[in-house]
């Protein structure tokens, strides 16, 4: 009878232990008790994101509040604020049309050339190894903003927020307008930052390079960026009403 | 053999089985006692990795404070946010009051909209798609090697971005970071910045445009979408939307080399 009892003791205790290890590792695997170390870098990684773009806000704030205060200010030495305003007005517009593009720019920085590649092909490539494709420009773009650019052209179109470049069959598409090689991308920025972010050691173009394609940076004292030449006009999209998205966002 | 010896065997064998049961009983003892040894030891152990964080897992509680953390921070951010929006329309009130009765400031009034919208400075609203991209769910046969695969892959964004322009998206950010004509998606050590910024994964990218053509250009067969999710093994999902706000360019834009150019100028040379 001990024996027996002993034994069914025996049995359920490791009844137990058994449920309990598959329901442990159960949690385990499902991320209910443990995550991996990449989902809490992720959080870190957002939060000093938020919190850098906080820092931002709190510039546009603080430059809101002092020309608020440059107003008052005026206002109250019954200063013509109305010219004052109408100067800060023209100044705006003239720095917002360069930054929408919608102004010819000239400044110092980099011409880039690339083109397909002349090489013979060995037997087992593929001729796309060494035409340009559309990635390579939009990588070549984008590394070069990374740098500091602070307008680009290609093929004499600027680069606004609302263009792409896609190829299509022969020809790459840029703000609707049909191109072909040679690509000639031209930046305002920092020259030599921006030609070293390129053709530096592990650079695109030096990878392009090392590919077989032609790849060619300038630095240059004087760039002149054509304006944007596009009608904007937004169909889906309009401004937000500052009053009334106090309450719904 | 006698009956003797017999009944002496016989208690003999009693009394050694009475002997081993006692002898039983002590290496219960000893079990036991090893027993608790081995799990205060096995507790222990668990409670140091789980302070160190040197392990590859780490308990999830560690989660959920910076997962307040984020929470908080976003509802600053928010209160920033509105306070820099009621500076402005207070500053716009002004501007109002003392330029309305000039025709010509009020033409120029409208054109700085214009322009503002086209460097993203402002918050806008209108019909679109929100896409989001995650990391490929960490299953037993492929765990992963702890680097995100869309950050490794940054190239992915930028195309899915490229897709977007390229469907008419009329404003796109990613993460809240608004992309305009400068913004940059790089690889910057350990993480991906976006307008400087850093971000992470999961990636939320809103795009303000006809919903139904910039989803149908991202889903295309052998498309961006579907080389997101077969060939990298991402998470991608997409929601056309009625209404999404996409939030103004948080950074100051700078010129430092370029200048404005006039027009003239500008054909002579060309």
């Amino acid at each position: 009878m001990k024996r027996k009892l002993r034994l069914l003791l025996m049995f359920a205790f490791c009844l137990l232990l058994g449920f309990s290890l598959i329901v442990l590792s159960k949690m385990t695997n499902g991320q209910h008790l443990y995550v991996s170390t990449k989902v809490v870098d992720d959080y870190k990684i957002t939060i000093e994101g938020e919190r850098q773009d906080m820092e931002n806000l709190k510039t546009l704030v603080e430059d809101a509040q002092k020309k608020l205060d440059e107003y008052e200010a005026l206002a109250e030495a019954n200063e013509d604020l109305t010219r004052e305003l109408e100067e800060r007005m023209l100044a705006d517009i003239a720095f917002y049309q360069l930054a929408s593009g919608s102004v010819a720019a000239r400044g110092p920085g980099v011409v880039v050339m690339i083109d397909d590649g002349d090489r013979e092909l060995e037997s087992w490539e593929d001729p796309n190894d060494i035409l340009v494709h559309d990635l390579d420009l939009l990588l070549i773009i984008n590394e070069l903003k990374a740098s500091g650019a602070e307008m680009i052209s290609v093929n004499g179109q600027r680069l606004v927020d609302e263009t792409s470049i896609s190829c299509s069959g022969y020809t790459v598409r840029i703000n609707e307008q049909f191109f072909a090689r040679p690509f000639i991308i031209k930046a305002i920025g920092d020259g030599s930052r921006m030609s070293a972010a390129l053709i530096g050691p592990g650079g695109y173009g030096t990878w392009l390079k090392e590919w077989g394609l032609l790849f060619k940076v300038k630095i240059t004292d004087d760039i002149l960026i054509p304006k944007y030449t596009e009608e904007r006009n937004y169909k889906y999209m309009g401004a937000v009403d500052k009053v009334k998205e106090g309450g719904n966002n | 053999m006698g009956i003797i010896p017999l009944a002496l065997r016989l208690n003999r064998n009693r009394n050694m089985k009475e002997e081993r049961q006692m002898k039983n009983k002590g290496g219960i003892v000893v079990i036991t006692v090893l027993a608790l040894l081995i799990g205060l030891i096995i507790s222990v152990q668990i409670s140091t990795t789980e302070s160190s964080d040197v392990g590859g897992l780490i308990p999830v509680g560690k989660l959920v404070g910076l997962e307040q953390q984020l929470k908080d921070l976003r509802t600053e951010k928010e209160t920033i946010m509105q306070e820099y929006l009621e500076l402005e329309a207070r500053l716009e009130e002004i501007e109002q009051k003392n330029l309305s009765e000039n025709a010509l400031m009020q033409v120029v009034t409208q054109d700085l909209e214009k322009y503002k919208m086209g460097s993203g400075v402002v918050d806008v609203v209108g019909p679109g798609i929100i896409v989001t991209v995650d990391d490929p769910i960490p299953i037993e046969g492929n765990p992963g090697d702890g680097y995100s695969t869309i950050m490794v892959r940054y190239d992915l964004l930028l195309s899915l971005v490229n897709k977007l322009k390229d469907a008419g998206a009329e404003a796109i950010s990613i993460n809240g970071q608004r992309i305009i004509a400068t913004t940059e998606i790089s690889l910057a050590g350990d993480n991906v910045n976006i307008n400087a910024i850093p971000t992470a994964p999961p990636y939320t990218i809103k795009a303000i445009g006809n919903p139904d053509t910039l989803e149908s250009t991202l889903t295309i067969r052998y498309g961006i979408v579907e080389t997101m999710r077969n060939n990298y093994g991402l998470q991608v999902s997409l929601s056309k939307q009625k209404e999404l706000t996409i939030p103004r360019y948080s950074g100051v834009i700078k010129f430092r080399y370029a200048k404005a150019v006039d027009e003239v100028t500008e054909t002579v040379e060309e």
